[in-house]
């Protein structure tokens, strides 16, 4: 559930020891210094005008009790207004400088936040859901710098609890035990109802999400319940569920409802003891009526913060822990590491892997692993899943780091290069087309803004005439959506194409899709690719018969290690492993399967029926 | 009067007209459970107002001088007992909402659930399932909450802002003065409040939206970002958006630092204590009633804090209760036509001049006519977007043509008795929807009295038996939420032994958006074939191979038909189709 997002332990994370972590916090927070000042004297000025109230409603009061106020006395009520004022000023100080300052660090924590998450290299991404990467980056921000509002509320009221209490102390020091002995009282019940409020709630929560599960498939289920007309039979399930949910609510709810009524009868047996036993004292003549007036009211001065106080120590570990969650992303050390940074000019494309290992975790992956690719060369890489093919494609884009030899690019090494002069060279398309939302031209300028959207439009049209823009409504100014989710598959892949086509790079990384896409599509996409092809060196991690065919050479993997290559007729002809991957892979894409299979499949099944065995 | 393909005879009506009227019938139901809620709302403020005024008497009793100390511990168990009382009735008012928020959850969400069932395929295909999740869980939710804590406490602190009206005049009739003066400026100034505050919420909220989503996307795409290397473009970016929350973040922060009513509670405060004073003075009344008067003011808290919170949640809940109440209006187009034409079908289908143009619905058709005999097979292609899905989804009714005819054995479907019509059409949808239910349950779906051969029997033709039965509990594993994972393949076969099962006399089926599964291709495929066997089948495909066998392909392009015929005759007569084979042609050998 979203409630215990976040909450999740990552790798990454790590414990900092509170004198650094207050450091570093302090760093945020150092250059708001005179707001924080400003915000402290307020939130001062606060406590000690909303204690001053009582004190002085107990001092007309004393002086009542012997007869009427002179009228300097009167003056005690314009102190009383002037308080209500103040505190209001102080607070309205305090709220919109805290609000800048927290505004602010909150600004500054993102933005280190993100810029050290766009930094890390693909093997942190693919190690760490991207939801929780966000979720860092937003809410654990906001949650640390909420928990200085929070405080400082409680600080405040603290504090003008302990003014009271003070007062009272000094004014009248005998009755100040009589109210010490509430507070572990009031404390410890609190605890304890928070502790069981917890369990119910939690427990309420476990069980939502289950419900809520439930219903979403039960509202999900309506479409093949009406299919089959099967509505009767799925609304009795949903029923039952929404019956279980109430059940569940209502005993939550039931516990909850109790917690005020029984602090507030409790606080009525506070107030009725401190009546009778300041009443029995003012009788016998040891304390004022003043010091009786301030020691009733201040019980409704420190119930509150002592009812916070209990609370406060579990808030703001949740916000220290936050804080060390956003400080241990920004702190992820980097797998990828540049030994250089040279400049890097037009490349040819050659690329060598020499004698490279690697591994993701603990199993080696590649194991002196060498290749050697020519400028323009187009190689496609085919093998089982876990071969290693994607794993060579993402060390050309310098996604992961290696452990073992080297990769030369143009007989440089790779981690020699500015990587970002170097990869804006590359031409990638992931597997799944990322597109963002925006338009379709946005989308295909993405890494090459300075390229006017004509130039876009007279590149789209060299892909079978421009007839896949005339299927997107609006057509290059088509608002894709987020992630690209208005277009189809089909469409998607060829917007991805048609961004690398307009970055001409030198190498080109293209991990196909598995998507079936429609025959038409399917054959403009198979179009651009062969734009892309005559220009750039190209890795292909093929998954069509079409694109391994129009590979120069074809690399056969198997556990990391190459086998066979050479082109399709002849690996063929050698009948070895390729062969074999061609039967589970290619060969329902080819025109022979496609004209024979019905046949073989009845075929089949007169077989079967005159063996008796099932096909 | 809207018509539904499914209701609920013991349902009670509710007063659909307007949000208001829906809740109250709602309520109206609960009446016992308001009455408690609002006996206890009363009792409690009433209660609450008796410590200040037991306290004044506590000081005049003393100040006497004849004074005892049994009269004293009077005055304290009388707090005692009437906190005591209070703590029930607060109680009974607390849990008097809930329990009012709880039943009208379940109460609505049931009603919501029975409205739902009775709509058209139509609308729900074109109503995301998203949207009717939200409101079938959040906006119910809301509801609940603005009775618990909402309503609940606008009651219950309202009940606050009374007592001091209701007390004051009993102490001195002047009194009146202020606690009535604050309520004028409280009501004002808190209206004025939250008007101010609502369009800033509003912009913090949506900036952080705005900012949430692109950094969600950014990092979704990061390795787009990276292969293009545009890390600094992204940062700049988010800083942008981020920049713009903070904005947000502090206007708020700026409004709610000036909250009035806090104000308004510090000068009612000095005020009460001036105007007892002063009437102390005038010898009008005793120390004891400025100590109960003073006491009674601060009363006043309660609602200035609670009220923020709690009036924002009143109108949650009533915006969520009219989105609620507009999808159970929304009309439904289309009604069971029970007493239509019913009987078995033969699996003959005709298009005549079919044109279709929905609002929601993703692409339009034109014109389209074509005529399958039964067992025929029709193959369905064109590019996304073409119209082949809304094609399909004439036949059974889902949705209903706007132009033309279409008919099922010669007769309009329009005229069918739908039960009867789609009883006899399996439809397998690109996203194969499974229950939570085991593997067995999932299959016989369409026919609950089937016993375990035949669903084996099912299984075996849709080449589901072999993967069924490597999972540990064979035809009893539980699949979804809380069983095994299946992949498209499988819920396709699946689909398929639900298929057989059924034995439907007209197949459709969406094979589009399924990805290549290379391993288990070929019996797919098969188990495609064969359910086609024997059946009108309507596939849309994406396959050569069932593109290649089809006895009809029919090619749509932007909902036009744009060839149609065999194999061989498109072959002849259609370009761009043969430019897909001749590719394939060049390549072989």
């Amino acid at each position: 559930m979203s409630f215990f997002a976040g909450l999740d332990a990552e790798s990454y994370d790590r414990t900092y020891r509170d004198a650094d972590l207050a450091r570093r916090m302090g760093r945020y927070f150092r250059p708001h210094l005179r707001k924080l000042i400003w915000a402290i004297l307020a939130i001062l000025v606060m406590s000690v005008a909303g204690a001053a109230s009582p004190l002085l409603v107990a001092a007309a009061v004393e002086r009542m009790t012997v007869g009427p106020l002179s009228p300097a006395m009167l003056s005690l009520a314009g102190l009383l207004f002037l308080m209500g004022i103040l505190v209001w000023a102080a607070n309205w100080l305090r709220r919109r400088l805290s609000a800048e300052a927290v505004g602010d660090v909150m600004l500054a924590l993102r933005r280190d936040a993100f810029t050290a998450s766009v930094g890390h290299d693909m093997s942190f991404f693919s190690a760490h859901a991207s939801g929780r990467v966000v979720s860092r980056i937003t809410s654990d921000t906001q949650e640390f710098a909420q928990v200085v509002v929070l405080v400082t509320d409680v600080v405040s009221q603290i504090l003008e609890a302990l003014i009271v209490v003070a007062a009272l102390a000094v004014i009248e020091w005998r009755l100040t035990p009589w109210l010490l002995a509430f507070l572990p009282a009031i404390f410890f019940f609190s605890l304890g109802f928070r502790r069981i409020a917890r369990r119910v709630t939690r427990r309420g929560f476990r069980a939502m999400a289950n419900v809520n599960a439930i219903i979403k498939e039960a509202v999900t289920g309506i479409a093949v319940a009406k299919n089959f007309r099967q509505e009767g039979a799925i609304y009795d399930e949903f029923a039952a569920v929404n019956a279980q949910s109430y059940r569940i609510n209502v005993e939550r709810g039931f516990v909850l409802a109790a917690v005020f009524p029984t602090l507030n009868a409790l606080a009525g047996l506070g107030t009725a003891i401190l009546v009778y036993v300041g009443g029995m004292n003012v009788l016998q003549g040891l304390i004022t009526y003043g010091a009786w007036y301030l020691f009733i009211q201040s019980l409704d001065y420190v119930w509150f913060p002592v009812l916070n106080v209990s609370a406060f120590w579990s808030q703001v570990q949740g916000g220290l822990s936050a804080a060390e969650r956003v400080f241990a992303l920004i702190d992820a050390e980097p797998a990828v590491v540049q030994t250089d940074h040279q400049s890097v000019p037009r490349l040819e494309g050659g690329i060598v892997f020499d004698r490279v290992s690697f591994r993701y975790t603990q199993e080696p992956v590649l194991e002196n692993f060498s290749l050697e690719i020519r400028p323009r060369e187009d190689v496609a890489l085919v093998g089982h899943t876990g071969a290693g093919k994607s794993t060579i494609a993402k060390l050309i884009s310098r996604f992961y780091e290696f452990q073992g030899g080297s990769i030369r690019i143009d007989g440089r090494d790779i981690r020699s290069l500015d990587l970002t002069a170097y990869r804006r060279q590359l031409g990638i398309v992931p597997q799944v087309p990322f597109l963002f939302s925006g338009t379709v031209v946005d989308n295909v300028r993405y890494a090459r803004p300075e390229v006017s959207p004509v130039e876009v439009a007279s590149l789209a049209r060299r892909i079978g005439d421009g007839e896949w823009i005339e299927t997107l409504p609006e057509g290059l100014e088509t608002e894709v959506g987020e992630r690209g989710a208005r277009l189809s598959m089909g469409q998607r892949q060829l917007v991805s194409l048609l961004r690398v086509l307009v970055q001409r790079p030198a190498i080109f990384v293209l991990d196909e899709a598995t998507a079936n896409i429609d025959p038409f599509t399917e054959h403009q996409i198979q179009l651009a690719l062969g734009l892309i092809l005559e220009e750039a060196t190209s890795i292909l991690i093929a998954h069509r018969l079409s694109t391994v065919r129009a590979a120069d050479r074809i690399i056969v993997l198997r556990q990391g290690a190459i086998i066979e290559e050479g082109n399709h007729r002849g690996l063929m002809q050698q009948g070895g492993h390729y062969a074999e991957l061609y039967s589970t892979y290619f060969r329902h894409q080819s025109l022979e399967y496609i004209d024979r299979a019905p046949a073989d499949w009845l075929g089949n099944a007169a077989e079967a029926k005159k063996t008796g065995k099932r096909p | 009067m809207a018509v539904a393909e499914f209701t609920l005879a013991r349902a009670p009506a509710s007063d659909r007209r307007n949000p208001v009227r829906y809740i109250l019938s709602h309520v109206g139901r609960h009446v016992w459970l308001v009455v408690i809620a609002l006996i206890g709302a009363f009792g409690n403020a009433a209660l609450a107002a008796v410590v200040p005024i037991m306290i004044g008497r506590a000081f005049d009793l003393v100040l006497s001088g004849r004074a005892d100390l049994p009269a004293l511990a009077q005055l304290a168990a009388v707090i005692i007992v009437s906190q005591t009382v209070r703590g029930v009735l607060q109680l009974g008012r607390n849990f008097g909402a809930e329990l009012i928020g709880q039943r009208l959850e379940r109460d609505i969400r049931g009603e919501l659930y029975v409205s739902l069932l009775g709509k058209s395929m139509t609308f729900h295909n074109l109503q995301p399932v998203g949207d009717t999740m939200a409101r079938a869980t959040n906006d119910v939710r809301e509801i609940n909450l603005m009775f618990n804590p909402g309503l609940n406490l606008v009651i219950g602190s309202g009940n606050f802002l009374l007592m001091p009206l209701l007390i004051a005049p009993s102490i001195h009739p002047v009194l009146l003065l202020t606690p009535f003066l604050f309520l004028i400026a409280y009501a004002f100034s808190l209206w004025h409040y939250l008007r101010e505050l609502r369009p800033v919420t509003e912009a913090e909220r949506s900036a952080f939206g705005r900012m949430n989503t692109r950094l969600a996307e950014t990092i979704d795409g990061i390795e787009v970002v990276k292969g293009a290397a545009t890390e600094r473009e992204e940062t700049a970016q988010f800083e942008g958006d981020a920049r713009q929350f903070r904005e947000a973040f502090v206007r708020r922060g700026r409004v709610e630092a000036r909250f009035l009513p806090l104000l308004l509670l510090g000068l009612a405060t000095g005020a009460a204590f001036l105007q007892s004073i002063l009437l102390f003075n005038q010898g009008q009344i005793e120390v004891g009633d400025v100590v109960a008067y003073v006491g009674l003011i601060s009363l006043f808290g309660f609602p200035t804090f609670v009220s923020l919170f709690a009036y924002s949640q009143v109108s949650l809940g009533m915006a969520s209760a009219a989105r609620i109440l507009e999808l159970i209006n929304r009309q439904t187009e289309l009604d069971q036509n029970v007493g239509g034409h019913a009987g078995p079908v033969r699996g003959k289908i005709e298009f005549r001049r079919v044109g279709f143009a929905h609002p929601g619905a993703t692409t339009g058709l034109q014109d389209l006519s074509f005529r399958l005999e039964p067992g025929q097979t029709v193959a369905i292609v064109g590019q996304t977007g073409s119209g082949k899905t809304t094609l399909a989804k004439l036949v059974n009714r889902t949705y209903d043509v706007a132009a033309g005819q279409v008919l099922v054995d010669g007769i309009d479907v329009r005229r069918w008795d739908l039960a009867s019509l789609r009883a006899q059409i399996s439809m397998i949808e690109q996203d194969v929807f499974l229950f939570s239910r085991t593997i067995s349950e999932n299959i016989a779906f369409g026919r609950p009295g089937a016993v375990r051969a035949e669903i084996e029997a099912a299984a075996k033709a849709a080449q589901a038996h072999e993967f069924i039965l490597a999972f540990q509990d064979g035809y009893d594993t539980m699949v979804g939420e809380r069983g095994v994972t299946l992949s498209g393949g499988q819920r396709q076969r699946l689909a398929l032994a639900r298929a057989f099962l059924t034995d439907p006399r007209i197949l459709i089926l969406d094979d589009s958006t399924s990805s290549i599964d290379s391993a288990t291709e070929d019996e797919i495929q098969q188990a495609i074939f064969r359910a086609a066997q024997g059946r009108t089948t309507l596939i849309i495909t994406h396959r050569l191979s069932q593109i290649r066998w089809a006895d009809q392909i029919l090619v749509l392009r932007q909902g036009r038909l744009a060839a149609a015929g065999s194999h061989d005759e498109l072959m002849r007569t259609a370009p761009a189709y043969r430019r897909i084979f001749e590719r394939y042609g060049d390549e072989e050998g």
